[in-house]
């Protein structure tokens, strides 16, 4: 503690109290002031406990059995609540990941910039006032006047981050913790959101810790890396050494788990389309107002796709650029304004039940798409209800082998879905999807809610039983990274409508758009190294 | 955990006490209820009357055995009136929702903006002061909580994916509903339901207070309570026994139907 160290974390341990489970074990690792360092695992590795504990805002399930947190020479766990207080928000900020919950709904964002000021210094009202318009103006809102007085939910889930970091950079901290600040923000917004958090903090000498599951995003802007698994902190050095020389067997797994370009097929482009949607448009309906009828919002400016049998179509964009409103209305779960919808040829209105044997959907998240209260077993087999000409034993059969194709024994068959993980409720959703040997899968971010190991293995998953069954997909996917890996074929999407299309290696290699030059350059190239580990190439916007 | 089925333990008794006299006051009961005699008027509990006589002279044990039937009669045959309609009209309120929605829940609210006992009141003018009138009037009257209620978890219960996920399917609305969104509803259902019982058995005795429940000399729990009042300084046990017993059955319900609950929802097994 003789040098001028910022934070040292000594053999932090902590444990759930009731049960004594250990669920931070002897974690260590330092911060230099004004750097960017970076903790990366995935849920249940104890990244978000440990840092909790820097300030002491621990849930109070959880207790410290061992270890020393000093900040600036001061020893954080044995400081009172008055001293916490006084080293939160205005030494030590924080940035969570769901800025609708981190901002009051019911406070102007004006009063919440300004608390913080009130409480930290003594500055008279109209500098106050001054410092936060300023403030506002930096982190890129365009109008910091009316901000003041708007409410959180004015804002969309970028600008609400942005507010956020505003309201801990106005303090100056000289450490910033961010905990998966961008994890709920699309791949376009979470690199601008982080672009601004490096120029703000590296203009104030702010240290910044940053947490996240996401280790390409981690790597890009950190300068030394920890890397824990189970509460244990497994690998720790520089960003470089981490990447490109992995030592520990679960870094060089997360490393191995970053999807990769797969292999280019030749898809029969020649024939008639399993699916084509034909100038889709899509109106939703406006917000009521007591004596007004709403005006309609356009979701869809007639949109057309075209999917072959056994193609993989990527439907990529960023939040509102109607991608899954598109999936939504081809699955049939949105009615379209007005535009056509044909099946092997044929309107899909005219055999509708032709259609539902045929066409099957995945969900994104395996919490919600799951009834709580039927057995996986039953839940694969609802599926087959409908299908004609095979009697129950059969379908009991085929629903144990579903279960086992992805990778479920008949242990699972009869427990429930809040006994599963997430990857694995995720498996039984794809279970159910397949069952009826669909010719046509509608994937609607089917890995975004995935723990990376876990996504990397149900994205394996999927490509296998893609080509064990040859279904047609249309997968709906903000995160390049995962379509690079999965899809013949790329269909950008903006305000409602596509802007560019292609097959994958030429919209990866040579985009042609501005905006999808945006998204790419939001996910690295990687490059395998020998060592086994990775070099991350950034596409650049321009 | 472990208290959750040590009180599902006690309400099971006590139901099943409750139900075991129910049906014993079918066949026999100490003394005949509704023998009168005036030489032991309002006698205190001794070792020949149990729990004492009234002031008729008949024995109170013998009369809160019959009248534990029609109680649990009333309170059985309510509930299930207003759980089936109000789970209904719920149902389809919150399925259909649109206009369809609006006109129920406008009748609903109406309805719901009365008193309940009050609408009773109104309903047994129509029906008639006795046990399948009130029964009538008490369902109609409790119909608007228990539609609101399914009305709520329908709503939020169709916006989850493995709705949608049904449709895709290709299942019919009528399948969806009752092979998803219904066995959902049911931690709500069981909730209210056997509150309800509570309060069936209590608008009972208010009513028999009124005068408007099941007519004398037949013995009800509420009667025998409303009954007990003029004699509360000279004969507590009038009113203290009948009032004994409702408590009970409602402390029965309520621990059982907690218990039911959590034993129908497969996301609380295995958290012991």
């Amino acid at each position: 503690m003789t040098q001028e160290r910022l934070l040292s974390v000594r053999d932090l341990s902590l444990v759930v109290a009731q049960r004594g489970v250990e669920v931070v074990k002897k974690v260590s690792f330092d911060i230099e002031p004004g750097e960017i360092f970076g903790i990366v695992g995935e849920s249940g590795s104890g990244k978000s406990l440990a840092t909790r504990a820097i300030i002491s805002l621990l849930p109070a399930a959880i207790k410290v059995t061992g270890g020393q947190v000093t900040f600036k020479g001061r020893d954080v766990l044995s400081m009172s609540e008055a001293g916490l207080r006084e080293l939160r928000g205005a030494e030590i900020g924080l940035v969570f990941q769901e800025p609708m919950t981190s901002l009051n709904p019911s406070m102007t964002i004006g009063r919440q910039l300004e608390e913080g000021l009130t409480l930290h210094t003594n500055m008279p009202a109209p500098t106050r006032r001054e410092r936060i318009l300023a403030m506002l103006q930096r982190v890129g809102i365009r109008d910091p006047e009316g901000a003041l007085s708007a409410y959180p939910h004015e804002f969309s889930g970028g600008m609400r981050q942005r507010i956020m970091l505003a309201s801990v950079m106005l303090l100056k901290p000289a450490l910033l913790i961010a905990d998966e600040p961008t994890t709920a923000l699309d791949a376009v917004i979470q690199r601008d959101v982080m672009e601004l958090m490096v120029e703000l903090t590296k203009a104030e000498g702010t240290a910044v810790l940053l947490i996240s599951h996401d280790l390409p995003m981690v790597a890009r802007y950190t300068s030394r890396i920890v890397v824990m698994e189970k509460g244990s902190l497994v690998e720790q050095g520089t960003t470089e050494q981490i990447l490109e020389k992995p030592q520990h067997p679960y870094t060089r797994k997360l490393l191995s788990s970053l999807p990769i370009r797969g292999e280019v097929r030749t898809i029969d482009t020649v024939s008639a389309p399993m699916v084509s949607a034909r100038n889709i448009v899509v109106d939703y309906p406006g917000r009521k107002s007591l004596f007004k009828k709403g005006t309609p919002k356009r979701a869809l400016h007639g949109v057309s796709v075209d999917i072959h049998a056994g193609e993989v179509v990527a439907l990529v964009g960023g939040s509102g650029s109607g991608k899954t409103t598109l999936g939504r209305t081809i699955a049939g779960l949105v009615n379209q304004s007005s535009g056509d919808i044909l099946f092997q040829g044929r309107e899909r209105s005219a055999d509708w039940r032709n259609y539902r044997l045929n066409c099957q959907m995945v969900f994104q998240d395996p919490y919600s798409s799951l009834d709580p209260r039927m057995t996986i077993l039953s839940l694969v087999e609802e599926a087959l209800r409908l299908v004609p000409d095979i009697d129950r034993a059969a379908k009991k059969k085929r629903a144990y082998e579903t279960l086992e194709e992805v990778g479920l024994g008949t242990e699972y068959a009869l427990r429930y879905p809040h006994e599963l993980s997430g990857g694995q409720r995720q498996r039984v959703a794809i279970a159910r999807a397949i069952a009826r040997r669909p010719k046509f899968l509608i994937a609607d971010e089917p890995v975004s809610a995935l723990d990376v190991t876990v996504r990397a293995q149900v994205l394996a998953l999927f490509s296998d039983l893609q080509k064990r069954y040859g279904f047609s997909c249309l997968f709906i996917s903000h995160d390049l990274g995962v379509v690079e890996q999965v899809a013949d074929r790329v269909i950008v999407m903006q305000d409602g409508r596509i802007i560019e299309q292609g097959d994958r290696n030429t919209i990866f290699d040579k985009p042609k758009e501005p905006y999808t030059r945006r998204l790419l350059s939001a996910i690295p190239a990687l490059d395998l190294t020998e060592t086994g580990g990775v070099k991350l190439k950034w596409r650049l916007e321009a | 955990m472990k208290n959750y089925t040590f009180n599902g333990l006690i309400g099971a008794v006590l139901i099943t006490v409750l139900l075991a006299v129910a049906i014993l006051g079918l066949f026999w009961t100490p003394y005949d209820p509704m023998k009168l005699s005036f030489t032991a008027r309002l006698a205190a509990p001794s070792a020949e009357h149990w729990l004492g006589t009234d002031e008729f002279g008949r024995d109170v044990l013998s009369r809160i055995i019959v009248g534990a039937r029609a109680s649990v009669w009333i309170g059985a045959l309510t509930v299930s009136l207003a759980a089936i309609a109000g789970t209904l009209i719920g149902l389809i309120s919150g399925y259909a929702r649109g206009w369809v929605d609006a006109v129920i829940m406008a009748i609903n609210n109406a309805l719901l903006a009365f008193p309940g006992i009050l609408l009773a009141l109104g309903l047994l003018a129509v029906f008639g002061a006795n046990q399948y009138g009130i029964i009538f009037a008490l369902g109609i009257a409790y119909t608007p909580s228990m539609a609101r209620v399914v009305r709520g978890a329908v709503l939020s219960l169709r916006e989850r994916e493995f709705i949608e996920a049904s449709k895709i399917m290709g299942n019919s609305e009528v399948f969806t509903m009752l092979r998803h969104i219904l066995p959902n509803c049911l931690a709500p259902i069981t909730v209210l339901s056997t509150s309800m019982f509570g309060w069936a058995i209590l608008s009972e005795s208010a009513l028999s207070f009124l005068g408007l429940g099941v007519p004398p000399p037949a013995p009800t729990w509420g009667n025998m309570l409303a009954a007990g009042r003029p004699f509360i300084e000279q004969a507590v046990w009038l009113g203290l026994f009948p009032g004994l017993c409702i408590a009970l059955t409602l402390l029965g319900i309520n621990l059982l139907g907690d218990a039911l609950r959590d034993k129908l929802d497969p996301r609380m097994r295995g958290l012991k």
